[in-house]
C-alpha cells in the first residue's frame, strides 16, 4: 500500500492545476465568446434554471394538494349523497334518488358520475344514462362500519377517485361517487404553461437586460482599448470620460492618470534628452575652451615668459660686467621663478595631484590656499570628520572639489564678495560641502528655473556632478543677499537616480 | 475519479428528468374501468325462493322503521324458512296500492288506511296491537313546551305540522277539530306543511319548526319512553277519543294458508321470550285479533269530514 509518491500520482493531486480536459475543452469553447454572449448566456440560464425549478415545484406541489382536495371532496360529496338518500332509498322512491344523484352531479363539476346500490348490491339507479359501465359497480365497496372507502380508478379519460359510503349502515345499500381529475389536470396544465410563459418572457427580458448590460460594459472597455492603442502607437493625448462611479471609472481615472504620467514622463525624458545633449555638445565647447584657454596663457603667459628669459640670456651674454651679470642672472632668476609658478598653479588648475595623492582634505587646502593668494581674499575652510590622508571614493572626491572649485570661481568672479567661507563634513555616511559667501547674489530661483544661459552653465554642471554621484545640490541666493551652495552626496558612490 | 464524476452526473440529471415526469403522468394506482363500455343492467335473475314481502306504513320515519321491524321481520324469516323483505313507501296510498295489487303479502297499515283500504278493495285484518291493555290509541295534540297554547283554539294563526295526507290522527282529526269552529285549516292556520311520519312531526314541534301538531299516542309514548328528555320540548294539551289501533293486515286475494301462518305467528308472540323481545322493540304488549267494528269511530270523523 505505500509505495510513495510515483509519476500518476500528479493526475490525483494536481487536480485543480491540471484541469480536467474536458473542461478545458470547454473553457476554451466557452471563453472565446465575447462578453455580451456570456453575459446573456449566464442571465438565460439563471432564468432558465429559475423558472424550470419554479415551474415543477409549484407544479408537483399543486398536484398534491389538488388531488387531495379532491379525494376528501369524493369523500364528502358520497357521505352526503348517502344521507339525503337513506329515506327515499328506503321507501322505494327511485325519481327522488335520481333527482338527487342529477343534482350532485350538476352542481358538482368534478363529478363524473353517481350511483346508488341497493343492500343486494344491484345497480337501483345511477347518472350514466342508457347503460352502465361494464365492472364499474364492483369496483369498489364499503362495509356497514366503514365511514368511507376511495379508490383510484384508472379510465379511458384519466384517473377518477370512487368513494363508497355505506347507507344506513349498509342496510339500505351504498352511494357511490366518482370524481374525475379532467379538471384539476386542465388547471395545473394551465398553470404550468403559464409559469413557463413567464419564463420564456422573463428570459426575452433578461436577453434585453443582458444586452442593455454589455453594452454598458462594453462601450467604455473599447474606449480604453483604442485609448491604449492610441498610447501604444506614443501619442499620449487621448483622455477616457469617466462613464460611471464604478470599477470601469476607476479604470478610466487610473488610465488618464497614468497617460498624463507618461506624457509628462515622455516629456521630462525628452528635456533630459535635450539637456543632455546640450550639456554634451557645452562640455565639449567647455574642453575646447579651456583648451584655448590653457593654450593661449601657456602661448601668452609662460611662452612670454620663456622668450623673455631667452632674450634675457642673450642679454647676460653682452653683459659688461661682472655684476650686470649677476645683477641680469639674478633678474632672469626671478623671472623662471615666477614663471614656473604660474605653470605650477596652471598645473593645479587642471588636475592637482594631491587630490590624488592625499585625498580631497589636502586638495582643498591648497587650493584654498592659493586661491586666497590668487584672489586676494581669504576663505575659511573648515574640515569635519574628514582627516587628511582619508579617502573617499575617486567618483565623489573629483565631484566635491570641482563643485568647490566652481563655487569659489562664481564668487571671485561674479559675487565680489569680501567673506567667502568653505564647510566641509563628512558624518554618517554621507559628505557635505557648503560654500558661503557674502557677494551680490543672484536669483537662485529664477535662473535654475529659466533655463540655460552660457554663464551658468558652471551651476547645471555642478547640480549634474552631484547627482552623477547621488548626491544633491541646493543653490541659495537672493540678489544682495549673498550665495550659499548646498551639495550633500554619499561617501560611496550610487547608481545616478533618475530625478523626477 | 473521471468515471465517478459523469456517473453522478448522468444520476442526477435521470433524477431530475424523473422529477419532472412524474409531475407530468398519471400513477396509474387503481383497476381499470372502461366509462364508456356501457351495458344495460342485468335483469333480476329468477329466484327460486320468493321472499315474503311485509310493507310497513310511513308512521314512523322510514329508518325507525327499519329498527323498530327487523326484529320481526327475521322472526318470519326463520319460522316461515323463506326470505322476508320489508317494503316502505312515502305515502299510505302507496302501501295500500301494494297491498292491493298483491305485491306485499303482509302489512302495518295506520287506521285510517285501513278503512280506506277496506272500503276500496277489501283489505283483511289479521291482527292489532295491544298497549298498555288497551286494543285503541288516541291522537294527542302536542306544542312546544314552553308554548302557551291549551287547546286547539290557541293554535290559529300558528304553524301546523301534518303528518300523512291520509293519516287519521296526523290529519283528518286536526282537520275535523278545525271544522267544528266551521273554519278549514288553511285559513285557521297560518301554513301547514307535511312531515309523512308521525316521529317527524314530533320532531318539528320539539326543534319548534311547528306550533303545533296531532301525533299516534302510541308513536308519543314509545317516543318518550325511549327519550324521557322529550318532555322538557314538547308538552300533549289535548287528548282524542279512542280510535281502533293501527292493524295487521294481508290483501283480499292473501292465500289463506298464509294468512293463517301468519296470523298464527303473530298473535303468539308474546308466548316466548323471543317474541317478548321482538314486542319490546315495537312497543307493544301483544298482538290480538281485532274486529272490523272497532274502526267505526274513524269513519264517523271521515264521514263528517266528507261531507
Amino acid at each position: 500500500m505505500s509505495r510513495g509518491l510515483q509519476v500518476g500520482d500528479r493526475s490525483r493531486l494536481s487536480f485543480l492545476s491540471r484541469p480536467h480536459p474536458m473542461l478545458q475543452r470547454f473553457w476554451d469553447v466557452a471563453g472565446a465568446v465575447s462578453i455580451r454572449t456570456k453575459i446573456m448566456g449566464i442571465v438565460l440560464a439563471l432564468v432558465l434554471l429559475l423558472g424550470a425549478g419554479v415551474t415543477v415545484q409549484v407544479r408537483m406541489a399543486l398536484l398534491r394538494v389538488l388531488t387531495q382536495q379532491l379525494r376528501e371532496q369524493s369523500v364528502s360529496l358520497a357521505r352526503d349523497l348517502a344521507a339525503r338518500s337513506t329515506d327515499p332509498l328506503l321507501i322505494h322512491d327511485l325519481y327522488d334518488i335520481l333527482q338527487i344523484l342529477r343534482e350532485t352531479k350538476a352542481n358538482n363539476p368534478d363529478v363524473r358520475y353517481a350511483f346508488i346500490v341497493d343492500a343486494q348490491g344491484r345497480v337501483v339507479a345511477h347518472t350514466f344514462g342508457e347503460g352502465f359501465p361494464r365492472g364499474l359497480d364492483r369496483a369498489n365497496f364499503a362495509s356497514g362500519e366503514m365511514h368511507h372507502h376511495t379508490v383510484a380508478l384508472t379510465t379511458e379519460e384519466g384517473m377518477v377517485w370512487d368513494t363508497a359510503v355505506p347507507i344506513f349502515d349498509g342496510r339500505a345499500g351504498t352511494a357511490r361517487v366518482g370524481l374525475s381529475e379532467e379538471r384539476l389536470r386542465a388547471t395545473v396544465n394551465a398553470m404550468t404553461a403559464q409559469l413557463l410563459l413567464t419564463t420564456a418572457l422573463v428570459s426575452v427580458a433578461g436577453i434585453a437586460a443582458a444586452t442593455l448590460l454589455t453594452w454598458l460594459l462594453t462601450r467604455p472597455i473599447h474606449r480604453l482599448v483604442q485609448a491604449t492603442e492610441a498610447v501604444r502607437r506614443g501619442d499620449y493625448t487621448p483622455r477616457v470620460g469617466r462613464w460611471a462611479n464604478d470599477e470601469l471609472g476607476e479604470l478610466a481615472d487610473a488610465f488618464n492618470a497614468m497617460t498624463a504620467d507618461l506624457a509628462a514622463a515622455q516629456a521630462e525624458r525628452q528635456e533630459r534628452e535635450r539637456l543632455r545633449a546640450y550639456y554634451l555638445r557645452q562640455i565639449i565647447v567647455a574642453q575646447e575652451e579651456e583648451r584655448k584657454r590653457i593654450a593661449r596663457e601657456l602661448h601668452d603667459e609662460t611662452g612670454q615668459a620663456l622668450a623673455s628669459l631667452m632674450v634675457g640670456l642673450r642679454n647676460v651674454e653682452e653683459a659688461p660686467t661682472p655684476e650686470e651679470v649677476r645683477r641680469r642672472l639674478a633678474d632672469l632668476r626671478a623671472l623662471s621663478a615666477s614663471t614656473l609658478e604660474n605653470v605650477r598653479r596652471l598645473a593645479l588648475e587642471l588636475r592637482p595631484s594631491v587630490l590624488d595623492d592625499l585625498g580631497l582634505a589636502a586638495a582643498l587646502r591648497r587650493y584654498v590656499h592659493e586661491y586666497a593668494a590668487r584672489f586676494q581674499k581669504p576663505v575659511d575652510l573648515q574640515v569635519i570628520g574628514l582627516d587628511d590622508g582619508q579617502r573617499l571614493s575617486p567618483e565623489v572626491e573629483t565631484a566635491l572639489y570641482r563643485i568647490v572649485q566652481e563655487a569659489l570661481t562664481n564668487a571671485a568672479k561674479y559675487a565680489q564678495a569680501e567673506h567667502i567661507s568653505v564647510l566641509l563634513e563628512c558624518h554618517g555616511g554621507q559628505v557635505s560641502a557648503i560654500v558661503e559667501d557674502d557677494g551680490r547674489g543672484f536669483d537662485a530661483e529664477n535662473v535654475l528655473r529659466s533655463g540655460l544661459s552660457a554663464n551658468r552653465l558652471g551651476i547645471y554642471g555642478m547640480r549634474e556632478r552631484a547627482e552623477l554621484v547621488g548626491g544633491t545640490l541646493t543653490i541659495e541666493s537672493q540678489e544682495g543677499r549673498g550665495t550659499t551652495v548646498y551639495v550633500r552626496v554619499p561617501a560611496s558612490p550610487q547608481e545616478n537616480r533618475v530625478t523626477t | 475519479m473521471r468515471r465517478a464524476k459523469s456517473l453522478s452526473l448522468v444520476s442526477i440529471v435521470s433524477w431530475i428528468l424523473l422529477a419532472v415526469l412524474a409531475g407530468c403522468a398519471a400513477p396509474g394506482a387503481g383497476p381499470m374501468v372502461r366509462l364508456h363500455d356501457l351495458q344495460p343492467l342485468p335483469e333480476e335473475p329468477p329466484t327460486d325462493v320468493i321472499p315474503l314481502r311485509v310493507a310497513v306504513a310511513a308512521v314512523i320515519s322510514p329508518k325507525g322503521n327499519v329498527e323498530s321491524y327487523t326484529p320481526l321481520l327475521e322472526y318470519l324469516s326463520r319460522r316461515l324458512g323463506r326470505p322476508v323483505e320489508m317494503v316502505q313507501r312515502r305515502t299510505y296510498a302507496e302501501v295500500n296500492d301494494l297491498i292491493r295489487t298483491g305485491e306485499v303479502d303482509l302489512a302495518f297499515v295506520c287506521t285510517s288506511a285501513y278503512v280506506a283500504g277496506q272500503r276500496e278493495f277489501g283489505m283483511q285484518l289479521l291482527a292489532a296491537p295491544q298497549v298498555n291493555g288497551e286494543t285503541t290509541y288516541r291522537s294527542y295534540l302536542i306544542v312546544p313546551a314552553d308554548s302557551p297554547a291549551r287547546t286547539m283554539a290557541d293554535l290559529r294563526g300558528k304553524v301546523f305540522a301534518f303528518t300523512d295526507p291520509m293519516s287519521h290522527t296526523g290529519r283528518n282529526y286536526p282537520v275535523w277539530l278545525v271544522r267544528q269552529w266551521g273554519e278549514e285549516p288553511e285559513t285557521f292556520f297560518a301554513r301547514t306543511f307535511f312531515t309523512y311520519s308521525h316521529d317527524d312531526a314530533i320532531r318539528a314541534v320539539a326543534e319548534g319548526l311547528a306550533d303545533g301538531a296531532t301525533v299516534d299516542s302510541l308513536v308519543y309514548d314509545f317516543a318518550l319512553a325511549r327519550d324521557p328528555s322529550l318532555a322538557q320540548r314538547v308538552k300533549v294539551i289535548h287528548r282524542s277519543m279512542p280510535f281502533g289501533a293501527p292493524p295487521v293486515v294481508v290483501g283480499p286475494e292473501a292465500r289463506p294458508q298464509l294468512k293463517a301462518e301468519l296470523a298464527d305467528l303473530i298473535l303468539n308472540l308474546d308466548k316466548s321470550a323471543e317474541g317478548q323481545a321482538i314486542l319490546r322493540t315495537l312497543g307493544v304488549d301483544r298482538f290480538v285479533p281485532v274486529d272490523d267494528s272497532a274502526y267505526d269511530s274513524v269513519r264517523q270523523i271521515e264521514r263528517e269530514l266528507r261531507r
